[in-house]
């Protein structure tokens, strides 16, 4: 069950560790890795694995069942609520992904790079991701 | 009503107007107001020499400000009774502790100090973090120091963990290992953590609210999860930048003067705020906030 979360955080980032946790949950269910009735780690055992605060981790949980994505049992671990049966279709899962790029594209203006350039990294980099 | 709120929520620690100069110096600690609520875990952030370790000896009672109160558990901390002295654990820059003395006979003679004593978690960290029992303490390794030094300090099952750059000897293995700790006395005790340190990648994992120590006051305290979402670096004409920040309530933690009539501000926009279209603003990292507020 662990592994299926995979959750990673990373320091240093303009993102806060809870909205990093939110993302990475928004991600899997978009993608079907995880999904209705599958259980979620509880707070404790993240905050350990992570070495992470716990609050990080149930402000990140809360918002996400209040988002409709977790659901919250009495007494039992939170799971992914009933409603996300499958992968999301591509276009919902594009649109997950369409910030990040813009974001990229905003950064790879200010930098003056010419738009081939940055396609050919962004495909350098997904076939390193590849090869892995 | 209030009054049940307030006997709840009596601060861990409750320091008022501290003012400390060194003889001969400036002021280290100047007009200093700080409150650490119960269960928060705080880092303290402050540059080489603004006076981390001198807040957190005063916080302990270990030195007497020139004026200000500083009051641990609701009490005088000069005037502490040993049930409340006995709820801190304190990790010092640097730990003196009796060299000729072996990890186990240091940890017996400490142990006789105390009322409370979680043998159990001792003798697990001890086993954990490698530390031979029985050979000479000065003969450990810096690191093997410090975790004696930190083990030492979580034995008792403290409510109040003061932490002076604990982790300084510690490599990247053994600071997780210790992260977890923390973590660890969190969950279980709700320990009221205060935690210096340069690492702020350590810091971001396991504190949540941080505090900027500047010239002789904690500057801002807020949790960094607040901070990171609601912080923005703004600049542009000064005249339109504070325009805006007037528009949006914001509030300015610092301001930078640029040529030509510009300037870039620091600045905490209310929860929410949505900046208009065009704006030249920035998100920042803890690094930021370190660099721009300390």
């Amino acid at each position: 069950m662990d592994d299926d979360f995979a959750f990673s955080i990373q320091t240093g980032s303009a993102e806060p560790i809870y909205r990093q946790l939110i993302d990475h949950v928004r991600r899997r269910v978009a993608s079907g890795q995880i999904k209705a009735g599958d259980e979620i780690p509880s707070v404790r055992d993240l905050a350990q694995r992570l070495a992470v605060h716990p609050m990080t981790i149930s402000k990140a949980y809360s918002l996400l069942e209040a988002e409709g994505l977790l659901e919250r049992r009495r007494g039992l671990s939170m799971r992914v609520a009933a409603q996300h049966q499958a992968a999301m279709p591509a276009d919902a899962r594009i649109a997950l992904l369409r910030p990040v790029l813009a974001r990229a594209a905003a950064e790879a203006r200010q930098l003056q790079l010419p738009p081939h350039t940055i396609l050919q990294l962004l495909q350098d980099i997904l076939d390193e991701d590849d090869t892995r | 009503m209030n009054a049940h709120i307030l006997a709840t929520t009596t601060p861990t620690a409750d320091l008022r107007g501290l003012q400390l100069a060194y003889t001969g110096g400036p002021s280290v600690l100047d007009g200093l107001d700080w409150q650490l609520l119960p269960g928060q875990v705080v880092g303290l952030l402050g540059r080489n020499g603004a006076g981390k370790t001198t807040l957190l000896e005063t916080l302990l009672g270990l030195r007497t400000p020139q004026a200000g109160t500083v009051q641990l558990f609701g009490q005088p901390a000069a005037q502490l009774d040993d049930a409340s002295r006995a709820r801190i654990g304190y990790v010092p820059q640097h730990s003196d502790l009796f060299e000729s003395f072996t990890p186990a006979q240091l940890l017996a003679y400490f142990q006789s100090f105390y009322p409370r004593w979680n043998s159990a978690k001792v003798e697990g960290l001890l086993s954990r973090w490698d530390i031979q029992r029985h050979q000479r303490i000065g003969k450990l390794s810096g690191g093997q120091q410090q975790r004696l030094s930190i083990i030492r300090a979580l034995a008792h099952d403290p409510d109040l963990l003061v932490l002076d750059e604990p982790v300084a000897s510690l490599d990247p293995a053994g600071r997780r290992d210790f992260l977890r700790e923390l973590v660890e006395q969190v969950l279980e005790r709700g320990t009221t953590v205060v935690f210096s340190t340069h690492i702020l990648s350590d810091l971001e994992r396991v504190a949540f609210h941080m505090a900027f120590l500047r010239g002789g006051r904690i500057a801002l305290q807020a949790p960094l999860d607040e901070l990171l979402d609601e912080v923005r670096l703004l600049s542009g004409p000064t005249a339109e930048v504070q325009a805006l920040l007037q528009r949006l309530g914001a509030r300015t933690l610092k301001r930078t003067p640029l040529a030509a009539g510009q300037e870039r501000v620091l600045a905490r926009l209310p929860a929410g705020t949505q900046l208009p279209a065009g704006t030249r603003a920035e998100v920042v990292t803890l690094e930021d906030l370190y660099m721009e507020l300390t």
